[in-house]
């Protein structure tokens, strides 16, 4: 497909407030993304790409994405199962990866049965923080969101959240065996790339400094930190949160 | 008619003034008799819902009516070409470029914070946010500049019935946090400030900033005879009865109980999408007007809206959507209700308007329609309850008060030098209104919307430093940028209210050439005293002619504002607060330049003079010493050496820049370092004792960083704009070391300062 092609659904409902942002970040690369509320999505079908943005749906009053993810649920779980299956993408940011989280897509299990397997905790300061985090590409596999993103690059990305601690069922060894699948894709680290560096480094506690993980297929991708806040801000490489959308949109184009 | 009464105000002055206060109107006398003639004309008694309905437009909150006196008299003349419609709308709408303009408005939420600081604060967002989306605009920035006593202040000083500064501060936080991050707009500027007469009368102030295609402005008035009143957004409740009334009187001991419910109830989960309809349906062109409800509900709006365009309306008041039953017409004309907007529709575009709001799950209902004659109608269900003349009820009384001029102390008291300047400048930096105020900006999301360029905190991750200005590009095809600052030093303001009001704008001018960008418009929110007490309404009158004296002469003016009288508690008044809220224009955001030293070897450059201007500085503050000159300003001064820098910063010929303002030069130079953890080697040579020449703070004045290479055309530079300056030092090492007329003064590690400057607010607050 040619990136003039390629149709995103850029999913919200009252609260979500970064969709104008993920609109323009795939718009600079020639696609077509599609603001789209919940009550107009009537199917997934035009679309080779689904991405929740981040903000506080519906307040996020109760913990952090399960409105959303809930709303999801009763709507078309059924059709975003197969949109996975068939291999198209799906993102989350900052709360669209809290959503992911909460409908069971991420970091997704075996079964596929939608269980919930983790979780986005409040974090350690116990309170919102906005500020800029760097990030390391940890991964190997190709995540399809970090495809072109050469492994162990940095990248300077905003965080702004209250619940942003990652934490996972099963203990040390479900930690384990996710980094040993390749699923942990970004992980907090301090100027000199330490993937222990402490908090304010790691903003909210998130055990193993985890910031962004995929599913084992590496089609579904959530982060805390903000790409597309920092779409223009180049490292020393020549990276910048733009390399997410452009790995996502060569994907989708050498795909389909 | 059971749901409405006749009041009789054929009674003695005695029984006038127990109606006002028994209705909550907050009339006076004098006013009540005004009100008792036109109905003896109109040979009836009033309702309730009429008397209420004027003591919401006769306010000082609502018709400005001690203040609009000096307003227009000093403020409301001065002129921009840049300026395209200021002053009369809710926001102050400016050119940006060829297609758009930006909006701004700036107001307070006082009382509402003093008595439930999360609430108030909140909605103080959710109210200035209207202001801006009501001309049609997208906000792009809020900007909080907030006011308390020090938290550290003993419980054994605070009235009975006042709530403990901490818990005020820490709650207004909180409420700008939560309302601010969930409406998805960045807090992206502010200041906190610190100061004992802020007890028991905090001050919440708050501005956006909205960006608006020319083509889409749209006006607080309705387009013609018959158009339909629409009201949009959360239902109308009892919270927020008598907010401006409220506003309008002290604070006293049965404030927190009797005034609970002039408080409104936020909700950004209702603003969010209320915000995208609305614009959605001005950007489609079917609306002929829009305004937002504020202080006076729909009392005020929709007489407001149809008097702007000449003509009257009709109301049926039934048709309003409720929170709760059984809420009496009265209350539900003069609700504060947060998240309501009302708009004006031709009957061929209702359709399309209601289905708008439909999708965004947004309720809408119509109230009421357009008619020809200047008169309000209201209507409950069929029975006619309201019936007066739009003038009447909108123009309100004018006062020219009584003022008495306070005596300003001059003197100058003898003082001795500091034993240890390094001790002293410690202190300094370390004093709650110095140090870093991360605390507070870290809470906020100043990124959503990814366009912000930079933020309050510039440097290195995590050790950021403070910065002069904020900047935001707001358009995806342009990179011309908006810069942001407030700034007002209450200290200066009390002790001589003139030259403290010149000075804060003095102040945002030299913030927003620190960034490189060209002074552009000004708001200005007045928090003062009682203005029926002669000193407090001298003091203001002195203030306004302060910021006149600045404004009118750098091509910016006041372009929009709010005043705030009555800021007295059982703890007395608040210290004069003339908040400035200054906007420039940077032609590309790449070119902004920031406070951090950039690298080390270069000059260190001093822009300015710094006088014998010690009163209310931070230095003596902290010392207690009284007396002194306050910092004056010389606005030609202010505007030759502003130019001199803007074309020095177009040439690419400053590094780094950051003006001078609290904590004098020793604050400027260590806020320097800490960004980014380059010391400087500092030595000064003046005719000023050593802690005059370090920690006066007069205005007008810069650091700047400069490249040996360019020396030549910076100096030149000035000496052509008139503009003195001094050569001061170098950057580099690990230290910040100022020698003073060949006497070293002190030598601190950057990780010392740094360590000073970061503590303060997480050790009090947590």
């Amino acid at each position: 497909m040619k990136p003039e092609d390629i149709n995103i659904c850029i999913l919200r409902i009252e609260g979500t407030n970064n969709e104008q942002e993920m609109y323009d970040a795939f718009k600079r690369l020639g696609t077509k993304p599609h603001l789209v509320h919940l009550n107009e999505l009537s199917s997934l079908k035009p679309y080779q790409c689904l991405m929740i943005p981040g903000g506080f749906s519906a307040g996020d009053y109760i913990r952090a994405g399960t409105i959303f993810a809930s709303r999801i649920k009763s709507n078309f779980m059924d059709e975003l199962n197969n949109f996975i299956k068939e291999g198209y993408a799906v993102g989350g940011i900052c709360n669209g990866f809290q959503v992911l989280v909460e409908l069971g897509l991420l970091p997704g299990n075996p079964k596929g049965n939608g269980t919930i397997t983790a979780c986005l905790s409040r974090n350690d300061s116990a309170r919102f923080e906005c500020r800029h985090s760097i990030l390391k590409h940890v991964s190997s596999k190709k995540c399809v969101f970090t495809s072109l993103l050469p492994q162990n690059e940095q990248l300077i990305v905003p965080s702004a959240h209250a619940e942003g601690k990652f934490l996972l069922s099963g203990g040390k060894k479900a930690y384990e065996k996710l980094e040993k699948n390749g699923q942990i894709i970004f992980k907090y680290v301090n100027y000199k790339g330490e993937t222990n560096a402490p908090y304010p480094w790691n903003p909210n506690g998130s055990p193993y400094n985890i910031a962004g993980i995929c599913n084992k297929r590496g089609n579904v991708f959530g982060m805390m930190p903000h790409p597309e806040r920092s779409f223009f801000s180049k490292n020393e490489h020549g990276y910048s949160g733009k390399i997410l959308f452009e790995s996502v949109v060569k994907y989708i184009g050498g795909t389909f | 008619m059971s749901d409405v009464a006749e009041i009789n105000l054929e009674v003695s002055d005695f029984e006038l003034k127990k109606i006002s206060e028994e209705t909550g109107i907050g009339l006076s006398v004098d006013e009540l008799k005004v009100v008792q003639e036109y109905f003896q004309k109109k040979g009836r008694k009033p309702t309730d819902i009429e008397l209420q309905a004027l003591g919401q437009a006769w306010s000082e909150h609502c018709c400005y009516k001690s203040s609009k006196y000096y307003l227009k008299k000093y403020l409301f003349h001065l002129k921009a070409p840049q300026n395209i419609n200021v002053i009369k709308e809710d926001a102050g709408i400016i050119e940006f470029d060829k297609d758009h303009a930006y909006a701004v408005a700036l107001e307070s939420h006082n009382h509402p914070s003093a008595i439930e600081p999360y609430g108030g604060a909140a909605t103080g967002i959710g109210g200035i946010l209207r202001d801006v989306v009501c001309m049609g605009a997208q906000p792009i920035a809020l900007i909080d500049p907030i006011f308390f006593a020090l938290p550290t202040t003993k419980s054994s000083v605070i009235p009975k019935s006042v709530k403990h500064p901490k818990f005020i501060f820490s709650g207004v936080v909180d409420g700008i946090r939560d309302y601010g991050n969930r409406v998805g707009i960045p807090t992206i500027a502010g200041m906190t400030c610190f100061h004992s007469g802020y007890l028991g009368n905090c001050l919440v102030n708050v501005g956006c900033v909205g960006i608006v295609n020319k083509k889409d402005i749209i006006y607080s008035k309705v387009g013609n005879v018959s158009d339909y009143f629409v009201l949009a957004g959360g239902g109308t409740g009892r919270d927020g009865i008598h907010g401006v009334t409220f506003a309008s009187k002290e604070l006293d001991d049965d404030s927190a109980t009797a005034s609970r419910s002039a408080v409104q109830v936020g909700d950004p989960i209702t603003k969010e999408p209320l915000i995208h309809a609305c614009l959605e349906a001005n950007e489609k062109k079917l609306l002929t007007g829009m305004k937002d409800l504020g202080g006076g509900g729909l009392s005020c709006v929709v007489g407001e809206m149809a008097l702007a365009a000449g003509f009257g309306a009709k109301v049926q008041l039934e048709n309003v959507h409720l929170k709760e039953k059984d809420l009496k017409p009265w209350e539900i004309w003069v609700s504060e209700s947060q998240e309501r907007m009302m708009m004006s529709v031709r009957e061929e575009h209702l359709k399309e308007v209601l289905k708008i709001f439909e999708k965004w799950d947004v309720p809408a209902v119509i109230i009421g329609q357009v008619i020809p004659e200047k008169r309000m109608e209201l209507t409950w269900k069929g029975d006619k309850i309201y019936d007066m003349d739009l003038e009447f009820v909108t123009t309100g009384p004018s006062y020219k008060r009584p003022i008495r001029p306070v005596r300003i102390n001059n003197e100058h008291n003898n003082y001795s030098e500091p034993e240890n300047y390094e001790v002293m400048i410690k202190t300094i930096i370390n004093s709650l209104n110095c140090a870093s105020k991360d605390w507070v900006i870290r809470q906020y999301d100043f990124e959503v919307r990814a366009r912000t360029i930079s933020s309050s905190l510039v440097g290195h991750i995590n050790n950021e430093t403070h910065a002069d200005a904020a900047v935001i590009k707001p358009l995806e095809s342009s990179q011309r940028g908006l810069v942001f600052t407030s700034d007002v030093n209450p200290n200066t303001v009390a002790i001589d209210p003139f030259w403290g009001s010149a000075g804060a704008v003095d102040e945002c001018v030299r913030n927003i050439v620190a960034t490189g960008a060209r002074p552009h418009s000004f708001a200005d929110c007045l928090n003062f005293g009682n203005p029926e007490k002669p000193d407090k309404m001298w003091e203001f009158s002195q203030a306004v002619q302060g910021l006149a004296h600045v404004a009118g002469k750098i091509g910016a003016t006041f372009v929009s504002g709010n005043v705030s009288l009555y800021n007295e508690g059982p703890a007395g008044a608040c210290p004069p607060t003339p908040t400035i809220l200054g906007i420039g224009i940077i032609d590309d955001v790449d070119d902004i330049i920031t406070v951090p030293f950039k690298k080390e070897g270069n000059l260190v450059y001093l822009v300015g003079k710094t006088r014998d201007e010690m009163a209310g500085s931070v230095y003596f503050n902290l010392r207690s010493l009284e007396g002194g000159k306050v910092p004056k300003v010389n606005p030609y001064e202010l505007a030759n050496a502003s130019a001199g820098l803007l074309e020095l910063a177009n040439m690419n010929k400053i590094s780094s820049c950051h003006d001078i303002s609290e904590g004098g030069l020793i604050l400027a130079l260590a806020e320097m370092c800490i960004g980014n953890g380059i010391g400087a080697s500092i030595h000064i040579k003046d005719l000023l004792r050593g802690d005059i020449s370090l920690f006066s703070e007069s205005n007008t004045r810069w650091i700047c960083e400069v490249e040996s290479k360019d020396s030549d055309a910076f100096e030149s530079n000035l000496q052509a704009h008139c503009t003195s300056f001094a050569l001061i030092g170098t950057t580099g090492g690990t230290s910040l070391s100022i020698t003073h007329n060949k006497r070293k003064l002190a030598d601190l590690p950057i990780s010392e300062l740094i360590k000073e400057w970061q503590a303060p607010l997480w050790e009090i607050m947590g």
